[in-house]
């Protein structure tokens, strides 16, 4: 967990195959409040393009991605 | 319900009328004979799972609309109102039906239900009752190809990450791991976003020597699951336009049935050949481009045959030949080829998830597989893999689900 961003909810979605991880996330955001963060810990490298992708179409705010031995992870703000 | 969006609904429902489908709509005598031709009915026998019950739903609405004797006696007979009610059963109707179209091959008069549900997913998406999940994946894929160079940076990091496992697949000599972006390639090969769709394929293509391509664009097509016949067609063509700028011969499909199918049938002819997986393999396998071990995946393995590339698109014995220089312990699932039931995942029904439904509904498809006796079963689909995969954890099969090219790519060898 980041030492600057504070984390409300955190999302395993490890292993998980596509489009599963960003359906997850899709409907994880809503179990948060607007301004909270959301973060998401997936392996699936097609989520570095399909979370922005999503972000944009959905109007939330990815604030960090990180990668480390593949883990890809997600820092993600509810906006609306 | 208000007037105007009625006549929203109305319009869209007549947009969809052209003389096949006022036949499918006309001919129906409601024999039956589609009932039992459904995963669904074969596992579950509600009325409400039979083919013609969900395409009754849509066909009383067109006699209220579309018939003269609806229009002047809409009390009489079987003609059903568009009201909020009837919105919600053809919710319950489309997205029970994975549009696999068995009940077509079946039915006197060739009656597609998957077609008939089209009207359903296009009235639904009109009454924004349509998925939120499948909506928002569709929205997603057209994002990206609307600013692909924002997403392009990350996606090459991510590609460069998995290169290292698909050297470990082929250890031959191969000038490439996974090319992006090659002008001139044979082959643009379109994966799924996951790294299992990408490491076996790569492998073999690199095998192979042959000259090719990953696309930028994941393969599936979620406007099509949603019924969208607008974003179904933007979300292809973000593909081909990549192939068109790559001056490429040959598109070559993942094992995703539904993209397969929406490439090779639904969008019209293409300046290069479309392709699917399994026939690559097939072709590399006959013209000795590359060498499998047969037996090297011990036990007796079975094929799923995905409804949309297999029956809907033709790909039958190609992945069967591939089957063959794998193993010599093959057994066929009955029925199979075109008349193979549905798994009960397509439709968009995995991403929908919902699995009371698809687990009730799999009994059949799990019964035909514990017959073979196989202990795996492959197939050529991630709708029909993801849903396979899940009737073994929840009927505890015990039949491990592996894709065809997953398959290949382990057992290479060197020449």
């Amino acid at each position: 967990m980041s030492d600057e961003i504070k984390v409300s909810k955190t999302m395993d979605l490890k292993g998980l195959p596509c489009p599963q991880p960003v359906i997850k996330v899709n409907k994880g955001i809503k179990e948060i409040e607007v301004g909270q963060i959301l973060e998401a810990i997936t392996t699936d490298p097609g989520a570095l393009s399909d979370f922005p992708a999503w972000a944009r179409t959905s109007g939330n705010e990815i604030l960090k991605t990180d990668q480390e031995s593949g883990l890809i992870r997600f820092l993600i703000k509810r906006m609306k | 319900m208000e007037k105007e969006k009625k006549e929203k609904l109305l319009d869209l429902f007549r947009s969809k009328l052209d003389r096949p489908m006022r036949y499918y709509l006309d001919v129906c005598t409601r024999c039956g004979i589609c009932k039992d031709a459904c995963f669904a009915y074969a596992s579950v026998p509600k009325a409400e799972y039979t083919p013609v019950w969900r395409a009754e739903v849509v066909r009383k609405i067109y006699k209220r609309y579309f018939k003269w004797t609806g229009k002047l006696f809409p009390f009489l007979g079987e003609s059903k109102e568009i009201d909020d009610e009837t919105m919600k059963q053809l919710y319950d109707a489309a997205y029970t039906c994975t549009g696999c179209r068995r009940c077509m091959m079946y039915c006197p008069f060739g009656i597609d239900t998957q077609a008939i549900q089209s009207i359903a997913k296009l009235l639904l998406i009109g009454n924004e009752s349509a998925p939120e999940e499948l909506s928002m994946l569709a929205d997603a894929s057209i994002e990206k190809g609307k600013q692909l160079e924002l997403y392009k940076a990350s996606f090459v990091q991510a590609i460069k990450n998995l290169e290292k496992e698909v050297i470990s697949k082929w250890k031959g000599e191969s000038d490439q791991v996974i090319p992006l972006d090659v002008e001139g390639a044979n082959i643009l090969y379109v994966a799924l976003a996951g790294a299992h769709s990408i490491i076996p394929t790569a492998s073999i293509l690199n095998a192979a020597r042959e000259n090719w391509t990953l696309s930028f664009f994941e393969a599936v097509n979620f406007g099509a699951f949603v019924g969208d016949p607008i974003k179904t067609q933007m979300i292809a063509k973000r593909i081909i336009n990549e192939a068109i700028r790559l001056k490429v011969k040959e598109v070559t499909i993942c094992e995703c049935g539904t993209a397969f199918r929406v490439m090779k049938h639904l969008v019209g002819e293409q300046p290069f050949k479309v392709s699917h997986v399994a026939e690559v393999m097939a072709r590399y396998l006959k013209e000795d481009r590359i060498k499998v071990e047969r037996d090297r995946i011990k036990g007796l393995i079975t094929y799923h045959d995905p409804c949309q590339s297999t029956r809907n698109s033709g790909v039958i014995e190609e992945p069967r030949y591939v089957l063959q220089q794998l193993t010599s312990n093959f057994a066929e699932m009955t029925p199979n080829r075109e008349y193979n039931l549905c798994c009960g995942g397509g439709g968009g029904l995995v991403a929908l998830e919902n699995e009371p439904f698809r687990e009730e509904t799999g009994k059949a498809k799990v019964n035909q597989i514990r017959e073979t006796g196989a202990t795996i079963v492959a197939t050529g689909c991630e709708n029909c893999h993801t849903q396979l995969k899940f009737l073994g954890e929840r009927y505890k099969t015990g039949v491990k689900v592996e894709f065809l090219t997953n398959l290949v790519a382990n057992s290479l060898v060197l020449e």
